[in-house]
Parts: structure tokens; C-alpha cells; sequence
């Protein structure tokens, strides 16, 4: 690229509807001249995409728990009625939590909605019941083989679709498509896991303890992510840990897998992406499209809202 | 220069409608009346526009039979269209294929095939990309590869060039600015012009996002409550249509704002004619052609200050808003009281605008570009692999892989249907010919209907 030589600048006008005598593929000194590079651009800290590295951490983590209740389960190390009264009291205990998190709204609509989730509840665990011998046979002539492979890509699939995002507690958003499709993903695997034990009463307490953490926990997750960065810091690490330990008598090498996973996702993945900003290169120049700025009345108050970038094409 | 063959090669052509559509068939038009050959090649429009087909002004046009997927734009394959392309070259003995549009699939396969007939290439390039999105990285990308080896591109606007040298990563040296042109006599100005008192605001665009209908469904109600004597006439159609609506039957409207539906580019006069302001609330605009048809009309424009837009008229036939409700607001209020105060004159608009854009200039100064295409040296066959593997790490080996299948399936069909059995159009339209003809069938039939005994005659 030749430097512009500039014998025309003088002349040289950024209009299209003058007569001109330079040729038209001049360059101009002030060719790109309105381009600027990384304008809106922040960096993240190191810090902070380690502290938000914490919602995976937890999610993956009740996976791992979940997988070795089943392992414990299938090998008649766990007594499901043990299982059973830990989903219950964990139940209990997640949503006095939830609760605890809503405090501050008034009183009518928190007994209506204690009402509401009371006999949701019931609803699900008699159904569960009933349910269960049917769920123990419904995969059952399937072979050993493809349930594992099958649960396997499942759970990946519950991985990479749930939704890390975190959700303020006084907000009522409806769940995306993804991470419907992210729930129903791991209650599935549980349904063909299921199929793998020996009795009605051991499937009714897998399937509770997978509502409990795949439809329930990711809940309870995003309105703990608005919380202090401490106190997550300790739910992470408490999760982490149970997995470890639960997982540690069934197999030495699973648990350190494990540990090397958690190690690669807390620490390992937030460096590698802050060392990738390094080739951020964000362009702008008057080439681009405008975003229009339109008054909203709504109510009593006006607010000033940015277009929907996603309907733009 | 020389009289060449040219093939204009784009997924564009009427009749769809639009700016482009328009651009190279009145391109094509003024090159033939400069004595050169062209031919069109698009796809086809099932059922009356297949095959070959004659416009007026003796401009070819093939149509190649490829389906659509969306808005009118056939799906980049890279190889389908070189059999067609062949035939239809060496059949007419093209000498440059001119490709328009950076969305154009066939326009990007016309210039990867265009070497292997010996065949040079300029390409327009007719929009403005942002660099920001999936789709804007994957389509830039893809125009990279296209024009890695094209002989020299134009743009319509010195924002769109900044634009399709960053996109494309082009030498800015390469890229050449030649603006849209209109025909003057399309657009004058009304004879009795509307008037004053009862002003008319005339809207024509599509009802898109990019066109900025949130901001007009926004203002509209404004400035009819701010002057009670402001009517609005709009026309277009498109899926924003539904906001025009609401908002005309929220605010009670309907006998102030009328919508007229789709308008025929033969009928947008007719439409200006109707007021004295021509309001554009666009977000993104390389040119801005309707902009300028309005200002030629005798319209007062107001506009958002987007793209090239700033480029395209001097700042006393336009206002400008920033792309904000309020600001739109004040410069139509500012247009209403301008054009009220009589400081707008519509026929010395019209004179202006007649002596800025011309399509004999347009085609002057796209012939210079073909000229100095035409001289220069075509890079060998290494070169181009050379470049073509430099384009990137993973976008380098694959279109280097899509250069060399195509010599391939090149070698293939040279085999299959040789050069020499194909047959060459050796008659091409010539107008002079055909008024010779004219008046030759004329003389003759005067000549033979003369000896008869003319009773009205006889009579007298």
C-alpha cells in the first residue's frame, strides 16, 4: 500500500455531486481517517471471570453428585430411602432459602405462592411414584451400552445449553428456549439411567434427586449469583468438594479427573480468554448502522430505549 | 476505447426492484449507446423470465436457471455456474465481466471463473456491512476471497469505499468512487406546485429496520400534533407495516397520514410530486439514490445523518438529524418553517441537481475504470493460488482448494463440450441497421401502396 501522495488534497472534497478533476480512485489523506479501533472496549479482569466461572462450577458439580448417588444406588451402597429423605429435606431447605431471598415482598402473595409450590410438590411426588415402575422398564431392553453413551451426550447437552446468566430476585423473566431444552436433557438422562436399577423405590429416589438438581437447583443457582462474591465462593467450593468426596471411594481416577476439570474451568479457561482479548479488534467508522434512539411512553414515566439489535436484518 | 464485450453478472436485475436492479440496467443502457456490447446475466424468474430475453435498448439478458433462497439472492455454491458462464463467454466473446453487489452469489462466482475464459473483472459494490456480527464476518470474508483477484472495484460513495476496503481488504488504490446517477427528465417538478399552507411530507422507502421505520412511526404523530396543517404521504410496503398502522390508528391519523401501499419506481414522481418535503429516516445508506430523485423533484430533503448520505447533496437542499427522535423532531420542524418562509425554491432544485448526476457522466467514468482494466497485465495462474493462500489461515487453503477444483471442472468441460464446437453469436443488435431497416420496409411500403388509385383522391 503506497503511501497517499496528497497532490489533490486541496481540492479534494468529501461530496459526490461537485464536478471534480481528480481521478476517482485518488486517495486522500483523510481516507479512514473517521476509523476508530476498540472504542466501547472493556477488558475483563482476570478476577472477575473467575468468580464467574462459579456458575459452571456449580452446575457441573451436581452432575458429578448426581452421578455417583446413581453409581451408589445401582451398587446397593445407598439405601434410596435415605436418598429420599435427603431430597425432601434438601427440598425444604432450598426453598425456606428461596423464600428467605424473598423476604421483602408482601405477605398475601408469598402464602399464595407457598400454597401454589405446596401442592406442586405433592403433585410431583405422587406422580414420581406412580410413575416409577414404569420408568424402571420403559429403557430397560436397551443395552447397558447405549444407555451410558446416551446419558453421557445427554448431560453434555445439559451442560452446554443451561443458562449461566445470573437473575435478580425481583425479576419474573420467562426461561429461555435453551435452557428448557438444557433441563429436559438431564431429566432425560436420569429417565434412561433410571432404567439400570433394580427396584421401583431406588427409581423414585433418582428421579426425585434429578428434579431436585436439574429442575429446581438451577433456580435456586441464578438468584445466588446476585449474591456477594464470598458467599458464592463458599457454595462453590462446598459443591466442588461433596463431588470429590462422594466420588473418591468409588474411584481414584474419576475423582482427579474430576479436580482437573474444576482446575481447567476455574483457572485455566478465564486466563486463556483473557490472553485472547489481546486480539480484539473492534471496528467503527461512519459506515455503520445507526442505532435509533426512540422515546417510549410507558405508564407514568418515560424511558429511553435501544431498538432490538437482533430484528435489524 | 475500443468497443468491448461485457457481461454484467448479478442476482440483482429487474424485475426485482430496487437501486441496484435500476443501476445496471441504466449502466448497461448508456455503455450500448457508447457502442459497446453488453449482455446481463442473472438467474431466472420462473415462469415468464427464463432463458434469453431482449430489453430495450438492445440489452441481452440471460437468465440462468437457478432458484432463489432469499430475497432474491441464489445460494453460493462456487461451481454450478461456470458450465453457464462458459457457454454464455465464449459464445459472446465477452471481454470483462462487471459484477454487482456483495450479496450476489453469481456476481462472486462470475469473478472466481472470469480468468479461466482470459475474461478481466470490475466489481460494484453497492452496500454498507458492519464487521460486528456473525453473518457480516461470514460475508466479508466470503467477498475477500471473491475479490482477492479482481482487476478493480467501484463504490458508490467515498463511505461506501472505506467500507469495501476494510471489508474486503483491499488496496484503497484499486477501489474507485463513481456515484449512482438518475435521468433528470424522470424527475421534474410538479407544474403547480402543492401547496404551502396544507404541507405535505412525503415518505417513499421500504418498511425495513435498516430503514429507520421506528423513527418515523416515533415522529410522524409528533409533528402532526406540533402543525396542525402537515399531512404526511407515504409509500412503500414491507414487514414494518404493521407499526405504520398502529401507530396511525392509535394517534387517530387516518385522514392526515396516508399510506399508498408498493409504488412502481415509474410512479415515485407521481408520489413526490404530491409535497414539498421528502423525509429519509434511514440507519444505513451507501447512497442514497431516493434522496436524490426527491431533491430533483423540487423537494426540500430531511434526513438522518447516516452513511453517505452527507456526500450526496450540498447542505442547502438538506437538513440533517442524528439518529434520535427529538432530533428528527426539531429538523423537520426547522425544514417546515424553511420551506413556509418560500427559501426553497423547487425549479432552481431541479436545474441543481440535473447538472450534479448524470448517467453519460456515470458511464464515462466507469469506461475510464474498464479502460485501465483493460490495459493492465492479468496476474498468472500462481500468482492468484499465491494470493488466494494468503488470505488467512483457514480461509487461505479452502478458496486456494476452490481455485484449483475449478481449473479442474474448467479442463473438464473443455473436454466435454470443446471451444471450437460451440457456436459464437456472430450477428449482434445494431441500432443504426435497424433504422436503416425501418426506413427501408417504409420507402418500400409507400412505394407500393403509391400506384394504387387513391378514391378519396380521385374523388377531389
Amino acid at each position: 500500500m503506497t503511501k497517499p501522495s496528497g497532490e489533490w488534497d486541496h481540492e479534494w472534497e468529501r461530496v459526490l455531486w461537485k464536478q471534480k478533476t481528480y481521478a476517482d480512485n485518488y486517495v486522500p489523506t483523510s481516507f479512514l481517517a473517521t476509523l476508530s479501533k476498540n472504542a466501547n472496549f472493556r477488558p475483563y479482569t482476570y478476577g472477575y471471570l473467575v468468580s464467574a466461572s462459579c456458575a459452571i462450577t456449580q452446575h457441573i458439580a451436581v452432575i458429578f453428585i448426581f452421578l455417583a448417588t446413581f453409581v451408589r444406588l445401582k451398587e446397593r451402597m445407598l439405601d434410596p430411602r435415605l436418598l429420599v429423605w435427603v431430597s425432601i429435606l434438601s427440598f425444604v431447605a432450598g426453598y425456606s432459602l428461596w423464600e428467605l431471598l424473598h423476604w421483602h415482598r408482601d405477605k398475601a402473595s408469598r402464602l399464595t405462592d407457598c400454597a401454589k409450590a405446596a401442592k406442586s410438590s405433592v403433585l410431583v411426588f405422587l406422580a414420581l411414584l406412580a410413575l416409577s415402575p414404569i420408568l424402571r422398564t420403559l429403557t430397560a431392553a436397551t443395552s447397558s451400552d447405549s444407555i451410558w453413551a446416551l446419558s453421557a451426550s445427554l448431560f453434555i447437552l445439559n451442560v452446554l445449553l443451561a443458562d449461566y446468566t445470573s437473575l435478580s430476585v425481583n425479576s419474573y423473566n420467562h426461561e429461555r428456549l435453551s435452557s428448557v431444552l438444557s433441563m429436559n436433557g438431564a431429566i432425560s438422562a436420569s429417565v434412561v439411567l433410571a432404567s439400570r436399577l433394580i427396584d421401583d423405590i431406588s427409581v423414585f429416589a433418582l428421579m426425585l434427586f434429578s428434579i431436585q438438581s436439574f429442575a429446581l437447583f438451577p433456580m435456586l443457582r441464578r438468584r445466588f449469583q446476585t449474591l456477594p462474591t464470598p458467599l458464592q465462593l463458599v457454595l462453590t467450593a462446598l459443591l466442588l468438594g461433596l463431588s470429590i468426596y462422594f466420588t473418591l471411594p468409588l474411584s481414584s481416577t474419576i475423582a482427579s479427573l474430576y479436580a482437573t476439570v474444576f482446575a481447567f474451568i476455574t483457572f485455566i479457561a478465564p486466563a486463556a480468554l483473557v490472553w485472547a482479548q489481546r486480539f480484539k479488534n473492534e471496528i467503527r467508522g461512519r459506515w455503520d448502522p445507526a442505532v435509533p434512539r426512540v422515546r417510549v411512553i410507558e405508564g407514568h414515566g418515560k424511558r429511553t430505549r435501544r431498538s432490538d439489535h437482533t430484528l435489524r436484518r | 476505447m475500443d468497443p468491448i464485450t461485457i457481461a454484467m453478472v448479478s442476482d440483482f436485475f429487474p424485475p426485482d426492484v430496487g437501486g441496484v436492479e435500476n443501476h445496471i440496467y441504466m449502466l448497461s443502457a448508456n455503455l450500448i449507446r457508447r457502442g459497446h456490447n453488453v449482455i446481463v446475466i442473472t438467474h431466472s424468474h420462473p415462469p415468464d423470465r427464463v432463458g434469453i430475453r431482449w430489453l430495450l435498448p438492445s440489452l441481452k439478458v440471460y437468465h440462468i436457471p437457478f432458484p432463489t433462497i432469499a430475497s432474491s439472492a441464489t445460494l453460493p455454491n462456487f461451481f454450478t455456474f461456470l458450465p453457464y458462464l462458459r457457454n454464455i463467454v465464449l459464445r459472446e466473446g465477452v471481454q470483462l465481466i462487471h459484477a454487482h453487489a456483495s450479496l450476489s452469489s453469481l456476481a462472486h462466482e462470475g469473478i472466481l471463473h472470469a480468468h479461466l475464459m482470459g475474461v478481466r473483472t470490475v466489481f460494484t459494490d453497492h452496500s454498507l456491512f458492519g464487521f460486528d456480527d456473525a453473518a457480516s464476518i461470514l460475508t466479508n470474508k466470503l467477498l475477500e476471497g471473491a475479490l482477492r483477484n479482481v482487476d478493480a472495484v467501484t463504490c458508490v460513495s467515498h463511505t461506501g469505499r472505506e467500507n469495501t476496503v476494510l471489508r474486503a481488504r483491499l488496496p484503497p488504490q484499486s477501489v474507485y468512487v463513481i456515484p449512482n446517477a438518475l435521468v433528470a427528465d424522470q424527475f421534474k417538478p410538479a407544474e403547480v406546485q402543492p401547496s404551502l399552507d396544507e404541507l405535505t411530507i412525503v415518505v417513499v422507502s421500504r418498511f425495513a429496520y435498516r430503514k429507520g421505520i421506528d423513527l418515523l412511526v416515533a415522529t410522524a404523530p409528533r409533528i402532526c400534533q406540533k402543525f396542525p396543517n402537515v399531512r404526511f404521504v407515504i409509500g412503500g410496503a414491507g414487514p414494518k407495516m404493521i407499526d405504520l398502522l398502529q401507530m396511525r390508528e392509535k394517534h387517530q391519523l387516518q385522514d392526515r397520514i396516508e399510506l399508498l401501499g408498493p409504488v412502481k419506481h415509474s410512479d415515485v414522481r407521481n408520489v413526490l410530486t404530491r409535497g414539498s418535503i421528502f423525509m429519509n429516516t434511514s440507519l444505513t445508506e451507501s447512497f442514497g439514490i431516493a434522496l436524490v430523485e426527491a431533491a430533483c423533484t423540487g423537494l426540500y430533503i430531511v434526513s438522518t445523518r447516516v452513511g453517505g448520505v452527507p456526500e450526496v447533496l450540498p447542505s442547502d437542499m438538506i437538513s440533517f438529524a442524528n439518529p434520535d427522535e427529538d432530533d428528527v423532531v426539531r429538523a423537520v420542524s426547522e425544514a417546515i418553517e424553511l420551506v413556509r418562509a418560500g427559501k426553497h425554491d423547487p425549479k432552481a432544485a431541479h436545474e441543481r441537481v440535473r447538472g450534479f448526476y448524470d448517467w453519460k457522466d456515470v458511464g464515462e467514468r466507469v469506461e475510464r475504470v474498464y479502460e485501465s482494466v483493460m490495459k493492465s497485465e492479468p496476474l498468472d495462474f500462481w500468482t492468484r493460488l499465491q494470493r488466494t493462500l494468503d488470505l488467512g489461515r483457514f480461509a487461505g487453503p479452502i478458496f486456494a482448494i476452490i481455485l484449483i477444483v475449478d481449473c479442474l471442472f474448467f479442463m473438464f468441460l473443455e473436454w466435454l463440450s470443446p471451444a471450437c464446437d460451440i457456436d459464437k453469436v456472430e450477428m449482434h443488435w445494431k441500432h443504426e441497421r435497424f433504422v436503416e431497416l425501418v426506413e427501408q420496409y417504409e420507402n418500400k411500403m409507400a412505394a407500393t401502396s403509391s400506384p394504387e388509385p387513391n378514391l378519396d383522391n380521385a374523388e377531389e
